[in-house]
């Protein structure tokens, strides 16, 4: 760790990510698998199609509870939009597809991470419930069953989508994000370029936390 | 070759003595349940993971204070269109070679997405298994060029078994000499079924058989619509972001700004 | 059945009437239904609405027990409006002939009544005869004493309106019944009646089945393809059963069981050798000494010769005015009267009326012997609800015995087809054949005879008694070849015009044909009925499968054997006219060619009628060689009259002041109580087995049929149902005076209430089916509980169609 870096998260925070991360994962193919029957053979993998669906199913609890974390965790910052320099980042869709003159300075999350954590959190709580009345369906009728699986292939394709997007940014898209959920510390320059609003008011409030100082101190 | 079979069930002919219902017991080796009387001569109450074919007995009053004696030979209708072979994840639900809807139980995961997705409400989940059980109109036996063992214990003719034009038109024949109410159920819909009927009254007067079955919409939305969607989306992000990366480039941090936190160490 | 299955499809009209056709017999139904799509009406007239009535074009409903007031009025019905078949009602019944003038009717009464042996002298119930013997005729039946006219008479009063009144059938539903079926009158049109248990479980049985057979006589239905009155026999061999005397007073081949005072064989064949003499009549029954000879050698052998009256004396013999039917050995056993008793395929706990007197009657036997496939309310009755084993001395024994697949030999349909059928598959366990269990018990006492002597030790010791196989078991086929019988020893038989050769037949062949039997001791015969179903060199036709129809009427002549020689419908004489044309060209059954009879096996070899030298009536196995309409053999009249059931709702019977049959037997013990017209049991009640279960229940051990019907329900119509506040599904008590059984309800719009001389009536039925052996908890639901010991007095059969009851929610 290079000294001067700056601490963007914490271990729970990155262990609660990467639970469900993975999971969510795991889910979509595993998911995949049953909706096309091309991917079938991915059961092969875990010793069979039962299997997979056993698994998916179980996979999709620990997400449930992935997910539960996230949102009590990430709720207040990544739930909630400000405005007005939210709506206008939407307006210039983050700077990232037009060159801006001028863009709102960005929090801690910028209102596309917020739009990829309440996709997550309204999609992944849409699939944990579609998902359990369709492995427990005693009961429902078969309407409900029926919206139950539209919901669920619904529920994937936004999450699947929003999965590749999260992905390309953390990584080519947007360098110098990944450490943040691998270390926890983050370039100030990344901070800088991409949630300066946080910087400063981490500066004002005294939470900002470099490496090398305070008790990081060497 | 076509083979494609269709299934006849003359309901007119029908006397109820459910010798199908035992003989689809017997050649398919189900078990019976124990049952209860609850007011009716119909038991199993209704088509279970061991009952693959029931008859359903149904009291009608008509206007005229005639009184009607309903039976339907209910059971899988082996739809060329089958909604369960659409939705099963692995196929095995499958139709074969005589057109009609068959499963393969190694492949079967007991995922029940079949269950609500039939319009007849024919598939049911084995719990002792946790595999469907539905009819497979006796595939072993027509491989072997024999009829279903329903259709063999039929005394009165009532079900018979043959290739989809000789069916269709004694069908219809059947309904032109019975006239009155009487038609053709099976042809019209879900690109027809290998189970047609010989209804006596309208589809709307018997009891749990839809008088317009098709694939449910959602079914259509989730197939049709979603599924591909799943992919063209993740590949229109996936390119997109590509697109951007080689258009716009990555949002690169302004690095001077590393060290900056340097001069505090 | 005078015809057979699959004559059904023949038929241009078909009364169902006291059959559940499509549900007990649905095999049957194939061809009924064949017949309506060649357009022929379909009638059911039954209490219920029942899986057949849903396939008939009609259905009526009547009260149980009313079908001779039913057929009565269609009778009147068709006389009125000359709906008969005038040549065969002249020619082939005794419709002509004149009744002697000491016969009467008066108020419900044929003369010769006697009131305190509940019985009549039938002396009076004759026909006229010349100084030749010969019944005097009066074609133009307008004689007033002819039995047409007598007819006439004794129906004036089933008029549409008494009817209606009695039967809780509308005059409409009536009148579509009586011109429907009056139709089959014409020459060409063919109209026949399907009866089972229905018509037989009455006080007035046989009576029912009489009305039918003047009808058909009436309409000229008899003997001809798709006519006759077909009696539905029930699974798995009933009619083979009865051919071969499973009654108390026949022995096979329905000769006569005798009595203590006819006791030598000469007085046995003067009683029962039918007399006649007509030149025109066949008079079949003339040979019965040849029958009856060639029985008693098959039974004792060598033992039997002309010397010891072929060993008449060794043949049981019933008590004078004694009778030996269930109800009556029921009746003994509960009197404490009967020591031991064989339930053979039987279970009479359930089966039997008054199920507590049967009970109670078990508990006081020595010992019981049930033969069955399973345990059942029989077998275990001493440990069955309400019975404390401690104070039961019955000593019960129960022999496995080998379900009807399980064991080899011949079964006969209603149609008389006696089909040979083979071992699908070797019995369970200890379980044996019928065949061996019977074997075993007879080498026992023969052994036990030898060893000890004891009373008349004769009848055992002499009988003919070489059924086994080397390996000592049951030979199936020895015992079918005694049925069919043997030539005793060479019989050289001459042509007396030389014309044709010598007729050769030796000893141990096969007797070809019951024709062939003789009176000498010559040849024997076991059921003469079965001779001819060996080919004399000893192959065996019941294993006959040919498929050819030559005829296209379904007659297969080449499938199996059908007694009487393998006629396939009998008397068909009568289905041509005087010259032996047939009356319908286009179902030629038989028809006159030449100098012989071409189509089915005729009934006898003689020219047709118009022959006045040769010509023979068609009726050949009766004495005056026509059809009885006038009918004295029944013991309540030649005439069949409406009575009530020994229980009903009504206190007096509209057609006359006895109310019930006056010829039944009353028992007297004091569980045989009997409550008509009692406001504590104001509802008819009728019982029946359904579909998926047989009897009285051994199926009830087959889960899938089980499973199907698991438990006993009453039936009950939707305004009764109402009226006592039940819904359905829920338990109800059914309460007779002699019993209650607890049962699911099973409201129903199928069972409506009817009008019954002003009153409404309701009718409600449940299986008897049931019991509390298996399943394992079941309840004692046995409907027989409810029923009454009574029934007709022709043949005992008990009346489990009509009784009263009273339903509550349980």
């Amino acid at each position: 760790m290079k000294k001067g870096m700056i601490k963007a998260t914490g271990p729970f925070e990155r262990v609660v990510h990467w639970c469900v991360a993975l999971s969510c994962l795991f889910l979509c193919i595993t998911g995949m698998a049953m909706m096309y029957h091309s991917l079938n053979v991915i059961g092969t993998l875990v010793g069979g199609m039962e299997n997979l669906k056993v698994l998916h199913n179980y996979c999709g609890i620990f997400f449930a509870v992935s997910l539960l974390f996230t949102i009590l965790m990430w709720w207040r910052e990544a739930g909630l939009f400000s405005f007005p320099e939210d709506m206008q980042w939407i307006m210039a869709a983050g700077g990232y597809l037009w060159k801006v003159e001028k863009m709102p300075e960005v929090g801690k999350y910028n209102p596309g991470q917020k739009m990829f954590f309440l996709a997550v959190a309204i999609f992944g709580i849409v699939m944990v419930a579609s998902g359990l009345i369709i492995w427990f369906p005693d009961g429902y009728t078969v309407d409900t069953l029926r919206l139950m699986y539209v919901l669920h292939a619904l529920g994937f394709v936004v999450i699947f989508a929003f999965f590749f997007v999260h992905l390309y940014l953390v990584t080519i898209g947007a360098p110098g994000s990944a450490p943040a959920m691998f270390t926890g510390w983050v370039t100030r320059g990344w901070v800088k370029t991409q949630h300066p609003k946080w910087l400063k008011e981490m500066e004002k409030d005294g939470t900002l936390i470099v490496y090398g100082e305070g008790k990081y101190r060497k | 070759m076509n083979k494609q079979l269709i299934k006849l069930i003359d309901l007119s002919r029908c006397t109820a003595c459910r010798g199908c219902q035992v003989a689809c017991k017997q050649w398919n080796e189900q078990p019976a349940s124990i049952t209860h009387n609850f007011g009716s001569y119909q038991n199993p109450p209704d088509l279970e993971w061991n009952t693959w074919t029931l008859i359903r007995f149904q009291e009608i009053e008509d206007a005229a204070g005639k009184v009607k004696w309903l039976f339907r030979k209910d059971g899988c209708m082996h739809c060329t269109d089958a909604a369960c072979v659409r939705v099963c994840p692995t196929e095995a639900l499958y139709h074969t070679e005589f057109g009609n809807v068959a499963i393969n139980t190694d492949k079967c995961i007991g995922c029940k997405a079949c269950i609500p997705a039939c319009p007849f409400g024919v598939p049911k989940l084995n719990p002792a298994t946790n595999r469907i059980s539905k009819c497979d109109l006796c595939y072993t036996r027509l491989q072997a060029n024999q009829p279903p063992a329903c259709v063999l214990s039929c005394p009165t003719g009532a079900i018979t078994i043959g290739d989809v034009d000789t069916m269709l038109a004694k069908a219809n024949k059947r309904v032109k000499e019975l006239g009155g109410d009487a038609n053709v159920y099976g042809d019209k819909f879900v690109d027809g079924t290998h189970v047609l009927y010989v209804l006596t009254e309208k589809p709307e007067v018997y009891e749990h058989l839809p008088a317009a079955p098709k694939v449910a919409d959602s079914i259509l939305v989730w197939k049709d619509v979603l599924k591909p969607a799943g992919l063209i989306a993740a590949g229109a992000v996936v390119a997109g972001a590509f697109l951007h990366y080689i258009t716009h480039g990555p949002k690169t941090p302004q690095e001077e700004s590393t060290c900056e936190g340097g001069k505090n160490s | 059945m005078t015809n057979h299955y699959i004559d059904l499809k023949n038929s241009d009209c078909i009364l169902i009437m006291g059959s559940n056709a499509a549900e007990n017999h649905p095999i049957a139904f194939k061809w009924i239904l064949k017949a309506k799509d060649r357009g022929a009406k379909l009638i059911h007239v039954d209490p219920r609405f029942t899986r057949t009535s849903a396939r008939c074009d009609y259905h009526v409903p009547l009260r149980s027990g009313t079908d001779i007031a039913f057929l009565g009025g269609m009778i009147k019905h068709i006389i009125d409006n000359n709906l008969i078949q005038e040549e065969y009602v002249k020619y082939y019944t005794n419709a002509s002939m004149i009744v002697s003038s000491g016969f009467d009717f008066k108020d419900g009464l044929f003369s010769g009544y006697n009131a305190e042996k509940r019985s009549y002298n039938k002396d009076t119930w004759t026909i006229e005869k010349d100084e030749k013997g010969v019944p005097i005729r009066d074609y133009t039946l307008q004689n007033p004493r002819c039995v047409y006219q007598m007819l006439k008479k004794h129906y004036e009063r089933y008029t549409l309106d008494a009817v209606s009144s009695i039967t809780g059938v509308s005059k409409d539903d009536l009148l579509k019944v009586y011109n429907e079926y009056g139709a089959t009158g014409a020459k060409d049109k063919a109209g026949t009646e399907c009866y089972a248990l229905g018509w037989t479980h009455h006080t007035v049985g046989s009576q029912i089945i009489r009305t039918m057979s003047i009808i058909q006589l009436l309409l000229g239905n008899m003997g001809i393809c798709g006519g006759g009155i077909n009696a539905l026999r029930g699974e798995p061999n009933v009619q083979g059963s009865t051919d071969h005397a499973i009654l108390y007073n026949i022995l096979p081949g329905y000769l006569k069981m005798p009595t203590g005072s006819v006791d030598t064989l000469q007085k046995y064949l003067d009683k029962y050798t039918s007399k006649s003499s007509d030149p025109q009549s066949a008079n079949w029954y003339q040979n019965y000494p040849k029958y009856a000879v060639s029985f008693l050698k098959a039974v004792w052998g060598d033992k039997a010769t002309a010397d010891n009256e072929f060993g008449y004396s060794w043949l049981p013999k019933m008590d004078d005015g004694k009778h030996y039917s269930v109800l009556h050995t029921i009746d003994n056993m509960y009197a404490g009267k009967i020591k031991g008793f064989f339930a053979y395929g039987s279970n009479i706990a359930v089966s039997s009326p008054n199920t507590t007197k049967v009970r109670k009657g078990l508990a006081k036997l020595k010992w019981l012997v049930n033969v069955n496939i399973f345990d059942n309310e029989t077998a275990s009755f001493w440990k069955g609800p309400g019975m404390d084993p401690k104070t039961i001395d019955t000593e019960v024994f129960l022999l496995p015995a080998a379900a009807s697949m399980e064991k080899e030999g011949s079964q006969s349909n209603s149609g008389r087809w006696v089909q040979w059928r083979y071992k699908a598959a070797n019995p369970p366990g200890d379980a044996l054949s019928d065949g061996d269990i019977t074997m075993r018990i007879i080498d026992a006492l023969r052994e036990l005879y030898q060893k000890e002597g004891g009373a008349f030790p004769e009848q055992l010791l002499n009988l003919k008694w070489d059924y086994k196989t080397p390996q000592g078991t049951f030979d199936v086929v020895k015992a079918s070849k005694m049925i069919n019988g043997h030539y005793t020893r060479d019989l050289i038989i001459e042509d007396p015009s030389g014309k044709n050769p010598k007729e050769v037949n030796l000893k141990g062949e096969m007797v070809p044909s019951f024709a062939k039997l003789m009176a000498d001791g010559s040849t024997s015969s076991g059921n003469w009925l079965m001779s001819g179903s060996f080919e004399q060199k000893g192959a065996n036709k019941m294993q006959k499968r040919g498929k050819d129809d030559p005829t296209g009427l379904g007659l297969y002549h080449d499938w199996s054997y059908a007694w009487p020689l393998n006629r396939r419908i009998i008397y068909n004489r009568a289905s041509c006219d005087l010259n032996g044309k047939p009356y319908n060209p286009k179902m030629k059954l038989l028809e006159w060619v030449g100098d012989k009879w071409v189509g089915d096996i005729a009934d006898g070899p003689w020219p047709p009628l118009a022959d006045q030298e040769k010509g023979k009536l068609p009726f050949i196995m009766r004495a005056d060689g026509v059809g009885a309409i006038f009918g004295a053999g029944m013991v309540e009249g030649p005439f069949p009259e409406h009575y009530e059931p020994l229980e009903g709702p009504l206190t007096k019977n509209p057609f006359s002041s006895q109310l019930n049959n006056p010829t039944i037997t009353i028992f007297k013990a004091d569980v045989d109580k009997v409550a008509n017209a009692d406001a504590k049991f104001p509802y008819v009640c009728t019982t029946y087995s359904c579909t998926e279960h047989w009897c009285s229940g051994f199926t009830r051990w087959q889960p899938w049929l089980l499973e199907m019907q698991p438990e006993c329900y009453l039936e009950i119509g939707e305004a009764l149902a109402k009226e006592l506040g039940v819904k359905n599904g829920e338990k109800v008590k059914v309460a007779s005076v002699r019993g209650e059984v607890k049962c699911v309800a099973m409201v129903t719009k199928r069972l409506k209430p009817m009008k019954v001389e002003g009153k409404t009536v309701h009718e409600v039925g449940m299986p008897f089916n049931y019991g509390w052996r298996y399943p394992e908890g079941a309840a004692d639901a046995s409907a027989n509980y409810l029923t009454p010991s009574v029934g007709c007095p022709n043949t005992f059969c008990p009346e489990y169609k009509a009784f009263m009851v009273n339903v509550s929610k349980a």
